[in-house]
């Protein structure tokens, strides 16, 4: 499902965010990458929706390789990849319903079909009784289940997250997490990116480790730390 | 059908948030394309003069306003003698002020002023057997002693044509120039359209919208701020006419001057519109290009 090969990433021609990372994940696994701030975790999850592209080696994602790829066919490409921030990224002038469905609307779904899709996802996130509330009006965990809903609302085949609890108390993180291993018994595989050490602990999921942009440690139902 | 809806519901949203950027441009617009639009209808009216011209082929000789009586009618019999020509007028000093008398109808009372001192020339107005005649004709009147200066419509015509091109060419060079100002005032639009987007687009990408999807919008955004600058300018180009024609009629009411009908309107605006369309289509082009990444 992912493969990344060898990949290294040079910013400005010296400073290496990622330097030869080998990784390879099956369809519907549940990783948690780790590591410090600046250790390159969010250019792993960059390379694998091509926001980013490797300075060498590559990434294979859904069986492309993502440095070949050709400019047009990214976005379709995306359409099978949702992914959620720390920052959540919704848009303020948009209500609930209208920030989730907006992923729909622009590859041009029919109204009927994102009407059910939509009340389908929001359902699943617990907010449908909010669908009408702008992200001013939601708490942090609300607007950031409303992001994993507009991710979830194309059934991605692949869910990344950069730091979903980044900006929320303990126990609504929980509250996120629960609802990303939702989607993982979709069938759905994840990848996140954390420092929430209880969780990524109470969880045993795979835990790959990056420290100054090399891979540490990859290991089935890890721990935060050793 | 449903895609077409929302691009333009996008275009106009932004064009209603960026009022004020986008009414500068319309104008900018406008006004270049009421320098079209005014080099249009001064094609219209020489083309009319021209053709006007071409019906009455006619040479007018100016006499000396010094010749005696004796020495015009000598100089008449001389003319009608001349081969190729068919009819000879003669219009004395008196007859002149009469015709333009006639000419100012009401408003004649300015004229009796140079009923004292008439300055106009007597004159023969010479009518050929064809037009092919006319050169020789010329050139045997421009021999005659009394005869001043020789006029005849394709001299006239000649004049038309060059004061016509002088007047396009300014006009057209002026296009040119707004033109260029009008692409770039709408390349700023709607690059401000586009920073005031720029989260917007940013996640309409990471959700798999396609480049055409995010950048369309935007170049209708340009071609309708074109359009409704070649509506402005047409409105211009209108309202100036209908100034200019009025004042002409007043004070040079002799001067024919074409009235609009809605066919030639259209065609006007039709032009202008497809103008306008392309200067807003070249300058969010531009924008997008630059500012879109795309």
């Amino acid at each position: 499902m992912i493969s990344v090969r060898n990949v290294s990433k040079v910013y400005n021609g010296s400073v290496k965010a990622l330097d030869s990372v080998s990784l390879h994940i099956e369809k519907g696994e549940f990783v948690f990458v780790v590591g410090a701030s600046g250790a390159g975790k969010s250019t792993l999850i960059k390379m694998m929706y091509r926001e980013e592209t490797p300075s060498s080696g590559q990434v294979f994602v859904l069986g492309k390789d993502l440095s070949r790829i050709r400019r047009r066919e990214v976005p379709y490409l995306r359409r099978r990849i949702g992914v959620v921030f720390q920052d959540f990224k919704l848009l303020e002038e948009k209500n609930a319903w209208e920030n989730v469905s907006f992923a729909l609307e622009v590859t041009g779904t029919p109204r009927r079909e994102i009407n059910r899709r939509v009340s389908q996802v929001l359902n699943l996130v617990g907010l449908l009784d909010r669908r009408d509330a702008f992200p001013s009006e939601l708490s942090g965990g609300e607007q950031q289940r409303i992001a994993i809903a507009r991710a979830l609302v194309r059934n991605p085949d692949i869910l990344l997250a950069d730091e979903p609890s980044g900006n929320l108390d303990p126990k609504t993180s929980m509250e996120i997490f629960n609802l990303l291993e939702r989607a993982s018994l979709y069938g759905t595989t994840l990848v996140v990116a954390t420092h929430a050490q209880d969780i990524v602990n109470k969880l045993r999921k795979r835990v790959v480790e990056l420290r100054d942009g090399t891979l540490v440690r990859d290991e089935r139902r890890g721990a935060y730390n050793y | 059908m449903r895609l077409i809806g929302y691009m333009f519901s996008q275009a106009f949203r932004s064009i209603w948030r960026n009022k004020l950027s986008s009414f500068l441009s319309a104008l900018t617009t406008g006004f270049a394309l009421f320098l079209l639009g005014t080099s249009f209808l001064v094609s219209i009216n020489l083309g009319f003069m021209y053709q006007m011209a071409e019906t009455q082929m006619e040479i007018q000789a100016y006499m000396n306003k010094e010749a005696t009586y004796s020495e015009l009618a000598s100089a008449a019999t001389q003319i009608r003698e001349m081969p190729g020509v068919s009819e000879v007028k003669f219009v004395s000093k008196e007859d002149a002020l009469e015709e333009l008398r006639e000419m100012f109808k009401d408003k004649a009372s300015v004229l009796d002023s140079l009923e004292e001192d008439n300055p106009l020339p007597p004159s023969v107005r010479i009518k050929t057997v064809g037009a092919e005649e006319i050169p020789g004709v010329v050139e045997a009147l421009k021999s005659i002693d009394v005869v001043d200066d020789v006029m005849y419509q394709e001299e006239v015509s000649k004049r038309l044509v060059q004061v016509g091109k002088a007047v396009q060419y300014l006009s057209l060079g002026g296009m040119l120039v707004v033109g260029l100002v009008s692409v770039m005032v709408i390349a700023n639009s709607i690059r401000l359209a586009i920073d005031a987007r720029r989260q917007e687009i940013g996640i309409m990408k990471l959700v798999g919208a396609t480049d055409g999807f995010v950048l369309m919008p935007f170049l209708f955004e340009g071609i309708f701020l074109g359009f409704l600058g070649s509506a402005l300018g047409t409105g211009f180009a209108l309202g100036a006419y209908n100034w200019v024609a009025g004042k002409i009629a007043e004070f040079i009411p002799f001067m024919p001057i074409v009235g609009l009908d809605s066919r030639s309107i259209w065609d006007m605006f039709g032009i202008m519109a497809l103008t306008g369309v392309m200067v807003g289509l070249t300058g969010s082009a531009f924008s997008v290009r630059r500012h879109l990444r795309v």
